[in-house]
């Protein structure tokens, strides 16, 4: 049986601390070089801020985890990319970004509606001795290539390989989660299989409160999030777009 | 008849120096740092591929041996050759981990797991990496000047290569004992 | 004669023949895999993968930490029992941070405290200050500073108490980051199902946009309510004062009583919290008293820890500053007034942007993932603990143990303090002892004393025996006051666990996103009348620093927000006063 790996996130639990994005930067090779602002950064899981549009003491704000939605059957950036670059793995369900086969043209970050895409401007650089801190499961890209989360797929060659040394038909569900799950000390990205009835995913996006990202697109995405506010489920219809953070 | 004859031996220039002489051009060829003998081992020590080269515990493979692995048996000379001598003064005694140039070295963006080969397919050691065991000097390691890959992933000489081409041809080999049918490969199943 | 025609049949017989050999088309394969495989592209290192175990050195919450190691090097951290902070997750970058300070004349500044303590008096004395107390580090300072003539022993003062999270069922927080750094985020989020969580606070931080509740209190008055739920307060002064609804105050008083155990938590857990708590009966439930492991009876003879404020205006002959750990941090301009004319300085950091900069001697210190010590006892252990930082890699040639540096100057020997302070923690065959690689637990009496002291150098904890709290104590009601009229502004600090230097990875969140201020910027209302981009000072009674302004609406008036970090902290005092002033 197929898996169809998906994320949901508890906006409410979400302090907007940070540790899921240097999570995911450190297990996927990352540069923290050359500087860059929030136009040309690649990160991969981003952080925005949200408020419900009141002044003080009105305002409340909420933080909401974005990165790749993995969308469906209908994945814009796998419609318009020349090179055949974007892979939807039929197995996982994951959309998979090949640097190798990709010419930096950028159709696909501009097909994204979520923005999830990021495309590397520079070579990346470490400081002096910090590329002893790499990861060996993950390949640094070069410049001129676009990149994106793909639900830490380093890890699930891990999990599949020591499912193949042990003899085991298939992975341990537990051996396999994403940096930004692990790391989250809110707990509140929780990550498994949608297909599996069983798993924590399936029952969470069932949860009254739950919604995905402009679903009118039909996108299909993966994603789920969850708030039992109001005016943070407004979000899924993207009513006031614009410049994701507005601090300066 | 001159204009034919400098025309005809330009072609052979041509294609002598495209044939002969630029295979040896374009690889840089390196000895190995130790004269080792695949076969001693194997028939002497009685030792199969995987006592050296291992798949751990956690699935990952370990490649070389480390210098403490040899230096388990190699403390002391256990034969009469200048190379197992020169060895155990060069790396065993100052622990000093031997810089050995893997042929089989894949690209960085590549991810092949052994595990899954080896253990799950029944692969064995031979089809992809020749028969190393009859050896007994190790070959040069030729590196091509501009990409810095190994003559091995070209193949020949018995091996097959081990380029993208030749992975999918043998996973399009329905007849192949366990191969993931290519249609079920996704590009992130074998790139990093 | 060759002509040129010749050459020309020559070279287009020899092009024709090499297109039909692979050496053209080999070139143009082999010029795009170079291309792809560029190399200035660095190519991680490959080895096999292991685990090791250790305690974050970053702050006083000290948590377990399990490193995913390539051979020996730590290529990604995460927590043992639930998540790090940002900034413990990339901590093993810190070893390669390009401002890591690596060089500094020991010799030079050890002859120079040689000649402070020979010409120390009673007016004139030698004296540490440690903003990490509490460690096995800080025993040696105080034995060490015992020994020494005239030493004394200067340390920010401790936490009151200890916080029982989990036996907590209603949180009043006065503008404590309580889910943004204040204590082990493992910890507190593994408690947060159990309670209540009401933020008194001026700004919507983000423990306050994630609490059950937000009072939003006037700038510099999170302590009124504290006095109010203790009762020392009518609830109308206290509406006055901070601006909010009489019946709001009450409701949240009568929430606190009813729905017990109450637990009010303030940014410093001082005698005066403690006392509101005491108050709401919350002594032996939700606050505990501090406990510390045992240490060897040979150390009791050891100097007391002094407040800053009670050392005599220029009485310090030598100051030897311990910043190599934690992210404590005092104004200087509160140190500078007790140091005598011509004092010598040492600074032991890591990195320039603390003490450094003042200093007469900065000597390098090994960072995080490098340095051998142990955690001070945490704000939230209920119980005694005992838990080491773990030397993950090798620290390089040249930097200087803090602890060894002050022990050697009055003749004594700590290098091994650690373990014969783990020596005495068995020796009283109490408490348990946590391995996090296999997640065992077992009591010390089971354990040799070889054993023990290995489990715990490889990353292990140890965890007192429950106690009993004992009297509650009394504690005398003598606090400050409200603050001046002169300062409009009170700081807010929007990072508080935020060290000397981060990983440069940080930037992820200061720059590429715009989740966290970035080290430079201040965000104001627009109400305060500073544009977006231009440039402010901020003026305390330490100092003065100046900004580049974000103008943010979530930003109450009368509040101006700060990242952290030693800069800040430089001119930020505890009550955070300040005047803003366009530049």
């Amino acid at each position: 049986m197929n898996k169809r790996y998906g994320i949901v996130i508890d906006i409410d639990r979400c302090t907007g601390c940070g540790a899921c994005m240097l999570a995911c930067a450190v297990e996927n090779n990352v540069p923290p070089l050359p500087a860059a602002n929030d136009r040309r950064g690649i990160t991969w899981m981003r952080v925005s801020r949200i408020d419900n549009g009141e002044e003080y003491p009105e305002r409340r704000s909420a933080f909401v985890p974005m990165m790749c939605q993995q969308c469906g059957v209908e994945t814009p950036c796998a419609h318009v990319c020349p090179q055949q670059a974007v892979d939807v793995d039929p197995a996982t369900g994951i959309v998979g970004q090949m640097p190798e086969r990709c010419l930096g043209c950028r159709y696909c970050m501009a097909a994204c509606p979520y923005h999830a895409r990021y495309f590397n401007w520079w070579d990346p650089s470490w400081p002096a001795g910090m590329e002893k801190t790499l990861n060996p499961d993950v390949a640094p890209r070069m410049r001129g290539v676009v990149e994106k989360c793909n639900f830490c797929h380093g890890r699930w060659h891990r999990a599949k390989e020591r499912a193949a040394a042990a003899g085991e038909k298939d992975i341990r569900p537990g051996d396999y989660l994403p940096a930004c799950v692990e790391a989250c000390p809110a707990g509140a990205i929780r990550f498994g299989d949608l297909n599996d009835p069983a798993s924590e995913v399936s029952a969470a996006r069932k949860e009254p409160g739950t919604f995905r990202l402009l679903e009118k697109l039909g996108t299909d995405t993966k994603v789920y999030y969850h708030s039992k506010r109001d005016w943070v489920r407004q979000i899924a219809f993207a009513p006031r777009p614009g410049k994701e953070n507005v601090r300066g | 008849m001159k204009r034919n004859i400098l025309i005809v031996a330009g072609l052979a220039a041509g294609l002598g120096a495209g044939w002969a002489g630029f295979p040896r051009a374009i690889y840089n060829s390196r000895p190995q740092p130790v004269d080792f003998s695949h076969k001693i081992h194997i028939d002497k020590a009685g030792a199969k591929c995987e006592d050296c080269h291992a798949i751990r515990e956690d699935g990952s493979f370990a490649g070389f041996p480390t210098v403490e692995q040899c230096g388990a048996c190699h403390a002391a000379p256990m034969g009469t050759s200048a190379a197992e001598k020169k060895f155990i003064d060069a790396y065993v005694t100052p622990h000093k981990e031997p810089v050995w140039l893997a042929y089989a070295r894949q690209p960085e963006n590549v991810y092949f797991s052994h595990a899954t080969h080896v253990k799950r397919a029944q692969l064995k050691c031979e089809v992809c990496h020749g028969n190393e065991g009859s050896a007994d000097h190790p070959r040069p390691f030729e590196q091509d000047r501009v990409s810095g890959y190994s003559r091995d992933i070209w193949g020949g000489q018995g091996r097959p290569g081990m380029k993208m081409s030749d992975c999918v041809d043998c996973h399009r080999r329905s007849a192949v004992k366990n191969a993931t049918a290519v249609g079920d490969l996704s590009c992130l199943d074998c790139h990093k | 004669m060759t002509t040129r025609r010749e050459l020309l049949q020559f070279a287009g017989g020899s092009a024709m023949g090499l297109l039909l050999t692979p050496a053209p088309w080999r070139l143009i394969t082999d010029t795009a895999l170079w291309s792809e495989n560029w190399p200035g592209i660095p190519r991680p290192a490959r080895g096999e993968i292991r685990a090791k175990f250790t305690h974050c050195g970053l702050c006083a919450a000290g948590c377990a930490v399990r490193a995913r190691c390539v051979g020996e090097q730590p290529v990604s951290l995460s927590g043992v029992a639930g998540g790090l902070c940002p900034f413990g997750v990339a901590g093993h970058h810190l070893p390669y941070h390009p401002e890591r300070l690596k060089q500094g004349n020991r010799k030079e500044a050890a002859e120079a405290v040689a000649r402070a303590i020979a010409a120390s008096g009673p007016e004139r004395r030698v004296a540490v200050l440690d903003l990490q107390p509490g460690r096995t580090a800080s025993w040696t300072y105080r034995r060490a500073l015992a020994a020494i003539p005239h030493g004394v022993y200067i340390a920010p003062p401790e936490p009151a108490c200890s916080l029982n999270f989990a036996a907590a069922r209603m949180v009043l927080s006065l503008g404590a980051p309580l889910l943004d750094g204040f204590a082990q985020p493992a910890r507190v989020f593994a408690a947060r199902p159990n309670f209540r969580l009401i933020q008194a606070e001026a700004m919507e931080s983000r423990t306050a946009s994630a609490a059950d509740e937000w009072l939003p209190v006037a700038p510099g008055t999170e302590a009124v309510l504290g006095r109010a739920a203790a009762g020392v307060l009518p609830v109308r002064q206290a509406a006055e004062m901070t601006g909010l609804p009489e019946g709001r105050i009450a409701g949240m008083i009568r929430a606190l009583r009813e729905n017990g155990p109450a637990l009010i938590v303030a940014p410093q857990m001082t005698p005066e919290v403690l006392a509101w708590n005491i108050a709401l009966g919350a002594w032996g439930k939700t606050v505990m008293p501090r406990r510390e492991a045992p240490v060897p009876k040979t150390w009791s003879k050891a100097a007391p820890a002094v407040a800053l404020e009670t050392v005599k205006d220029g009485s310090i002959g030598a100051l030897l500053i311990d910043e190599s750990v934690g992210d404590g941090h005092l104004p200087w301009e509160s140190i500078r007034p007790k140091l005598a004319t011509d004092a010598v300085v040492v600074a032991f950091a890591w990195t320039r942007s603390g003490y450094a900069r003042h200093a007469t001697h900065v000597l390098p210190a090994a960072v995080y993932p490098e340095a051998l010590g142990d955690v001070p006892p945490a704000v939230d252990g209920v119980n005694a603990e005992f838990r080491l930082t773990v030397p993950l890699i090798a620290s390089p040639d040249g930097t200087i143990d803090p602890a060894e540096f002050v022990a050697a100057l009055a003749g004594l020997d700590a290098k091994d303090a650690l373990r014969e302070r783990a020596a005495a923690i068995h020796a009283t065959g109490r408490g348990k002892l946590c391995t996090y690689a296999d997640g065992k637990v077992a009591a010390v009496k089971d354990l040799k004393p070889e054993d023990f002291w290995k489990a715990l150098s490889t990353g292990a904890a140890w965890t007192g025996d429950a106690e009993e709290s004992g009297r509650t104590p009394r504690i005398a009601a003598t606090f400050a006051g409200p603050s001046s009229e002169h300062w409009p502004f009170r700081v807010a600090i929007e990072t508080a666990c935020a060290p000397a230097l981060a990983s440069p990875l940080i930037g992820k969140l200061t720059q590429e996103s715009h989740l966290r201020l970035a080290a430079n910027r201040a965000a104001l209302h627009p109400r305060e009348g500073f544009l977006d981009g231009t440039r402010a000072a901020i003026e305390t009674p330490y100092g003065r620093r100046i900004f580049e302004v974000t103008v943010d609406v979530a930003v109450p008036p009368g509040v101006v927000l700060v990242a952290g970090g030693p800069e800040i902290a430089d001119i930020v005092g505890a009550d955070g006063c300040a005047r803003v002033v366009r530049i």
